[in-house]
């Protein structure tokens, strides 16, 4: 039996104004898992993750990490379990150089002098920031930035990682580097990673299971099974990788597979199995029905 | 491109007033500046007039940098040396119908004029010649109440990231035709910025002090940092400080025998 790292029970949370933010929201994530939280604009997935380390409290419904209620227990004993890194780095980033920035929260946590500086140094080595040490966050670029935000919680050696949008406004160099390190992160040091994303391509290598929020939770489901869902996906304003559709429209023209690969990794295992299999090359074909259902599949993910 | 309100963007140089301690730094120079800021003498504020101009030099901080920064001081100081020599009574020098100048207030203008730059050019080798970071931690160090660094260090954080918010509002305002100008519409619009830079500042104001408490802010904020007070720092401390008293040993010795 896995270990529940966050459980979500009935989680009700309205807006000052009266609108309802989230409705009746529950969910479990075990320990070493990778959660994707996905849903259109507006959805709460922010007020959502807002919960997770007590930030927002005292709405309907409970919220425990590692069996401890994020209600009762003091806010210091759930950020030392629960990081959470902003969207926007500058908010995140609010001391004068980065060293003061990752040394914040370990000496929040009442940490000794050199028991921080040690987490300091370990955490600048692990996310490879070093020579950034003095640097002010106006003299560093959006991907260090968002780098430096991620490490500023990473010293506080949390169990559970929450990301809201970690890979939005990067270059795609900074992109595959981030997704590296909380890959990385998760595997080596078995940190729990939940993530709200609108990056549908960055989904399938960052989480093992997705939840898709509308204020309710709509569905839950493995990548696979999420993506598969061309109705949800299109009620909630969503997409999905375009690997994926494309082998979903090579489907269409006769190519044969069962379970459609979410990643270009996976797209290349299955293209040459697929070889493999049938004698060294791939058959593919136009039929009358062909049109129709490339037509039927476009449709599918037409948003208006 | 606006350009950056950077107090430390000559930090980097090295002289030996970089070098100095900055809480040393700070607590001489602050001494320096009162006093001669309360002296009375005219010669005595013209000693201490030039030798702030010597530990301005000795900063090695660059005449435009410098000057850039007083330019707007001087809007303020410059006044003082117009109005005081008509308003103060005492010997007049000339007169011209009703507009009198007086030696008395000639005098206190000077006065006032020369204490104020002083002053100010002395703030140079106290605060440009450190990383802005090192003086707010320096402060800290020595005692100044936590919730003013804390003040001083979100203003400087937080002035690059207002800057280019109004300098993108700006951007996208003049890629639609606006033209800045003094026409009411044009201020308008600018209002109607700033009001929106305010709200935004509201907002993310929420969403740091969010992100503050995620990492266990509790209202104190703590900082690591070693300073060490070598000879050098000593002596050079204790030389500005032994000025500054002399400066007014001088003054009350000088009275006296006058």
């Amino acid at each position: 039996m896995k270990k529940e790292a966050i459980s979500v029970k009935n989680l009700t949370y309205t807006y000052p104004d009266g609108t309802k933010a989230l409705e009746d929201v529950s969910l479990e994530v075990y320990e070493g898992e990778r959660i994707a939280i996905v849903g259109p604009n507006g959805a709460g997935k922010t007020t959502f993750l807002l919960h997770l380390n007590g930030i927002l409290r005292g709405s309907d419904g409970q919220v425990e990490v590692f069996g401890k209620s994020v209600d009762k227990v003091k806010r210091e004993e759930i950020i030392k379990e629960v990081g959470i890194v902003f969207q926007d780095p500058d908010d995140q980033l609010f001391m004068p150089t980065l060293f003061d920035d990752l040394a914040f929260g370990p000496i929040n946590m009442g940490l000794k002098e050199g028991e921080v500086r040690e987490r300091v140094e370990k955490t600048i080595l692990s996310l490879g920031l070093t020579g950034y040490e003095n640097r002010c966050p106006h003299h560093l670029s959006g991907g260090e930035k968002k780098k430096a935000a991620l490490a500023a919680v990473m010293s506080m050696e949390p169990r559970i990682l929450v990301l809201d949008e970690p890979t939005a406004n990067l270059d795609p160099k900074s992109r595959a580097e981030l997704i590296k390190i909380v890959k990385d992160l998760n595997e080596q040091e078995g940190i729990t990673v939940i993530m709200a994303t609108h990056d549908v391509n960055a989904v399938p290598a960052l989480a093992d299971r997705v939840f898709v929020l509308n204020k309710r939770v709509i569905a839950e489901g493995t990548v696979q099974e999420i993506f598969s869902d061309g109705a949800l996906m299109k009620a909630n304003n969503l997409g999905v990788p375009e690997v994926f559709k494309l082998f979903e429209v090579l489907r269409c023209f006769g190519y044969n597979c069962k379970e459609l690969p979410l990643s270009i990794d996976e797209a290349i295992e299955h293209l040459t199995r697929t070889v493999e299999v049938n004698g060294g090359h791939i058959h593919l074909h136009i039929h009358e029905h062909t049109h129709d259902e490339v037509k039927k599949l476009r449709s599918k993910y037409e948003h208006h | 491109m606006i350009e950056y309100p950077e107090i430390d963007r000559y930090a980097s140089l090295d002289s030996p007033l970089h070098q100095f301690d900055p809480r040393a730094k700070i607590i001489a120079f602050l001494f320096l500046i009162f006093s001669i800021v309360l002296l009375n003498d005219l010669k005595l504020v013209l000693i201490g007039f030039l030798v702030s101009i010597l530990f301005l030099i000795a900063s090695k901080l660059p005449l435009h940098f410098v000057i850039q920064h007083l330019k707007g001081v001087s809007l303020f100081i410059i006044p003082f040396l117009v109005i005081m020599p008509f308003t103060v009574k005492g010997n007049e020098i000339f007169s011209f119908y009703a507009i009198k100048v007086t030696y008395e207030g000639l005098r206190y203008g000077i006065l006032v004029v020369l204490k104020a730059f002083s002053a100010v050019m002395l703030i140079f080798p106290m605060v440009a010649t450190t990383k802005f970071e090192t003086t707010l931690k320096a402060l800290d160090k020595l005692k100044v109440p936590n919730i003013l660094v804390q003040m001083l260090m979100f203003t400087y954080r937080y002035i690059f990231v207002f800057v280019n918010e109004f300098q993108r509002l700006l951007i996208a305002m003049e890629s639609r035709g606006f033209k800045l100008g003094t026409s009411s519409y044009a201020l308008r619009t600018i209002g109607n910025a700033l009001g929106m830079l305010f709200v935004r500042s509201y907002e993310r104001a929420e969403r740091v002090y969010w992100a503050m408490r995620s990492r266990g802010y509790a209202g104190r904020q703590k900082t690591l940092v070693k300073f060490k007070m070598c000879t050098e720092d000593y002596v050079l401390a204790v030389f500005i400080i032994a000025f500054a008293v002399c400066l007014h040993v001088v003054c009350y010795a000088g009275v006296g025998v006058v």
